[in-house]
């Protein structure tokens, strides 16, 4: 007994030196690799570290700021972005509060627990977005941008106490008064003498055109995807003749031709510009995935599923709505989101044609006369690229956690 | 001495017909799974069909509400002939139930919501009301406390009862019963027959396509014993059981003993 104490006494270690000596040091190899691979990482970050905070002229970034963020809209109408930044804030922060208020009470009614997300859930869920404003923020040269960012903030966290706490019949058409108010937003820049979508850019633009892309991509996709399995032979035939065409032609192709080719296919007096036009392609080449994707869940949902629902007397279009297409889009969550992921980056690609959109700035700002040739692309670009993860890692890790809400996979 | 078949006949029933098929025939491709079926079905009668694999069982019933289309003969639930028409078809459906081997539950909606959602969809029957009518079917196959939970959250046999559950909320007038107990373990499948024996002496009219003897023993009128597509014979459980005329029902009969 007394030995045995002894024993436990001499191991008694705590249980990250345990870790350690379990899975970095368990052989005489695998501590040779721990070793390099240590000194490796700690020189990378030390490196990364250095460049950052001491050599990085981060100078180019912090004159262009206004630059990067909306590329040429006019300055004096800059107002106007932050009254529509303020109507998309109210709008998600109304959505959600609604959302969670009739996720609590269905979940009241069915008897089951059901917990409030918490500030210190939201943090979890978008510190990489919080992050990037951060960094945004202190590379601005007045408080102005602070503020208003603190405004649009304390928005959304107003509008979704608001949402929480509407009355249930108001809050049936909640998501009408949100489509008004996103309605809002965009008649905010460009209504009563605003400003058209051709002089929008920058990262402002970058997200417009990926917002637009993936709103009439889905149902164009949707029903590209049915127009593949319906029993019309005509139908079939146009909608698998334009998915394979989309899908063998390049991206930058397609956009190339909506500027220069697209004419032939218009009538006289036609003529929309040229964002428009870029929209269009983006939009024609993401259905296509789409289509492939949709058709790819319509094809998992087992017949037996179908056939009850016409047993029961259901029409076909409601087997469909109510059966089918909810356990099909369900499982393609995944491939759809990186599908959405693709075309958030491929925006980049509207840089050929001469928009001013994210990636373009970093060339503009570089053939400014007091930045040329200093070879701050090495600046710009990484900071480009931060915008470009932020934005993909977030809407990755939210389509993750979407799939885990619809429980995917377990059936 | 053997009694005579009184069922001899399978066109021949006591009381009101509510299915009538007349000379049905399916083909799938080159082959034949229906030949020349002529078959009614009394008003509360109870019919098994037994038959081995690939003898035109399941088609049989999936033809009576649309799930196969027939290539030759007349098919007449409640006195509506189906045709190519599908609100039609859509009469007929709404007037029979089916449980299907597989369940076919909706994995996506909870139990309440699988045996609201085609009352208040087809009959527009609103919300609590069809709530209350899917908690009394709930209760006749004695699951109700399973209402709000997934399919996928519940053993094989509380999902066909369910299953049973979400046809009779519909209210049909003739129950399709597909090897409802085929595809469950041996310890569940008395909790299934014992909701379609309660079913049964309710007074619903149902085909149950089964093996299980013991159940057609205890309610079925007639047993329908099919091969290669083909009524081979007709009659009371007890007749087909003790004292088959023909030899492929013996042989049958012999094989699942």
């Amino acid at each position: 007994m007394a030995v045995q104490t002894d024993t436990a006494a001499v191991h008694r270690e705590s249980p990250a030196v345990r870790w350690a000596k379990e899975n970095l040091f368990s052989t005489w190899y695998n501590s040779l690799l721990t070793l390099i691979f240590g000194a490796l990482f700690v020189w990378l970050g030390f490196s990364v570290i250095r460049w950052v905070f001491f050599e990085a002229e981060w100078e180019i970034v912090r004159v262009n700021l206004t630059l990067f963020m909306v590329g040429r809209f006019p300055r004096e109408e800059l107002a106007r972005v932050w009254v529509s930044n303020f109507l998309i804030a109210g709008a998600i922060g109304l959505m959600a509060g609604a959302a969670a208020a009739s996720a609590a009470a269905a979940a009241k009614e069915a008897g089951l627990p059901f917990t409030q997300s918490t500030p210190r859930n939201w943090l979890q869920r978008f510190w990489p977005i919080l992050l990037l404003v951060v960094i945004l923020l202190q590379f601005s040269q007045t408080w102005t941008p602070t503020v208003l960012t603190l405004v649009t903030i304390a928005i959304g966290v107003g509008a979704r106490y608001v949402g929480l706490h509407l009355p249930r019949a108001v809050r049936r058409w909640a998501w009408l008064i949100v489509v008004v108010m996103l309605i809002g937003a965009y008649g905010a820049l460009s209504w009563f003498g605003g400003v058209k979508w051709d002089s929008w850019g920058g990262l402002h633009l970058t997200l417009f055109v990926t917002v637009a892309g993936i709103v009439l991509a889905f149902p164009l996709g949707l029903l590209l995807a049915l127009g593949r399995r319906s029993s019309l032979p005509l139908v079939r035939m146009l909608s698998v003749g334009y998915i394979e065409f989309i899908r063998g032609v390049p991206l930058i192709t397609l956009l190339l031709m909506g500027i220069f080719a697209l004419g032939f296919l218009l009538p006289p007096g036609v003529d929309p510009s040229d964002v428009t036009r870029l929209i269009v392609a983006i939009t024609l080449f993401t259905a296509a995935y789409v289509a492939e994707n949709v058709r790819g869940g319509l094809q998992a949902v087992p017949k037996g599923q179908t056939e009850a629902g016409q047993a029961l007397g259901l029409s076909p279009w409601k087997v469909m709505r109510l059966i089918v297409l909810p356990q099909a889009l369900r499982a393609v969550i995944p491939a759809m989101v990186g599908q959405f992921i693709s075309l958030f980056k491929d925006t980049s690609l509207l840089v050929v044609v001469g928009i001013v959109e994210l990636l373009q700035v970093s060339s503009i700002a570089n053939n400014q006369p007091e930045f040329l040739g200093r070879g701050l692309a090495e600046v710009t670009l990484p900071f480009v690229a931060l915008i470009y993860w932020v934005g993909s890692y977030t809407m990755s890790r939210e389509s993750r956690r979407l799939e885990k809400k619809l429980g995917v996979g377990e059936r | 001495m053997t009694q005579e078949n009184v069922y001899a006949d399978a066109t021949r029933v006591r009381g009101d017909v509510i299915i009538e098929l007349q000379g049905v025939d399916k083909h799938f491709g080159d082959f034949q799974a229906l030949k020349n079926i002529n078959l009614n079905v009394g008003k509360q009668e109870v019919i098994v069909v037994m038959g081995p694999s690939g003898s035109g069982k399941s088609t049989l019933i999936r033809c009576i509400n649309r799930l196969e289309k027939h290539d030759a003969g007349r098919i007449v639930v409640d006195g509506v002939e189906l045709s190519d028409d599908i609100r039609n078809i859509q009469e007929i459906r709404r007037e029979t139930g089916m449980v299907f081997q597989q369940f076919n539950l909706f994995p996506h909606l909870t139990v309440l919501d699988n045996i609201t959602l085609a009352p208040r969809q087809v009959r527009n029957v609103p919300k609590k009301e069809a709530e209350e009518l899917a908690m009394r079917q709930l209760e006749r196959v004695k699951i109700p406390e399973q209402a709000q939970k997934y399919p996928g959250q519940l053993s094989g046999g509380q999902q066909q009862r369910v299953a049973i559950a979400r046809s009779l909320a519909m209210q049909p007038k003739v129950m399709l019963f597909d090897e409802p107990t085929s595809a469950l373990d041996p310890e569940m499948i008395k909790e299934v027959l014992d909701a379609m024996v309660e079913l049964a002496e309710s007074g619903m009219t149902m085909i149950v396509v089964t093996h299980e003897m013991g159940f057609a023993r205890a309610v079925a009128n007639r047993v329908l014993f099919m091969a290669d597509g083909e009524v081979v014979e007709v009659g009371t459980p007890e007749h087909i059981f003790e004292n088959p005329d023909e030899d492929r029902t013996k042989l049958f009969l012999s094989q699942i003993l």
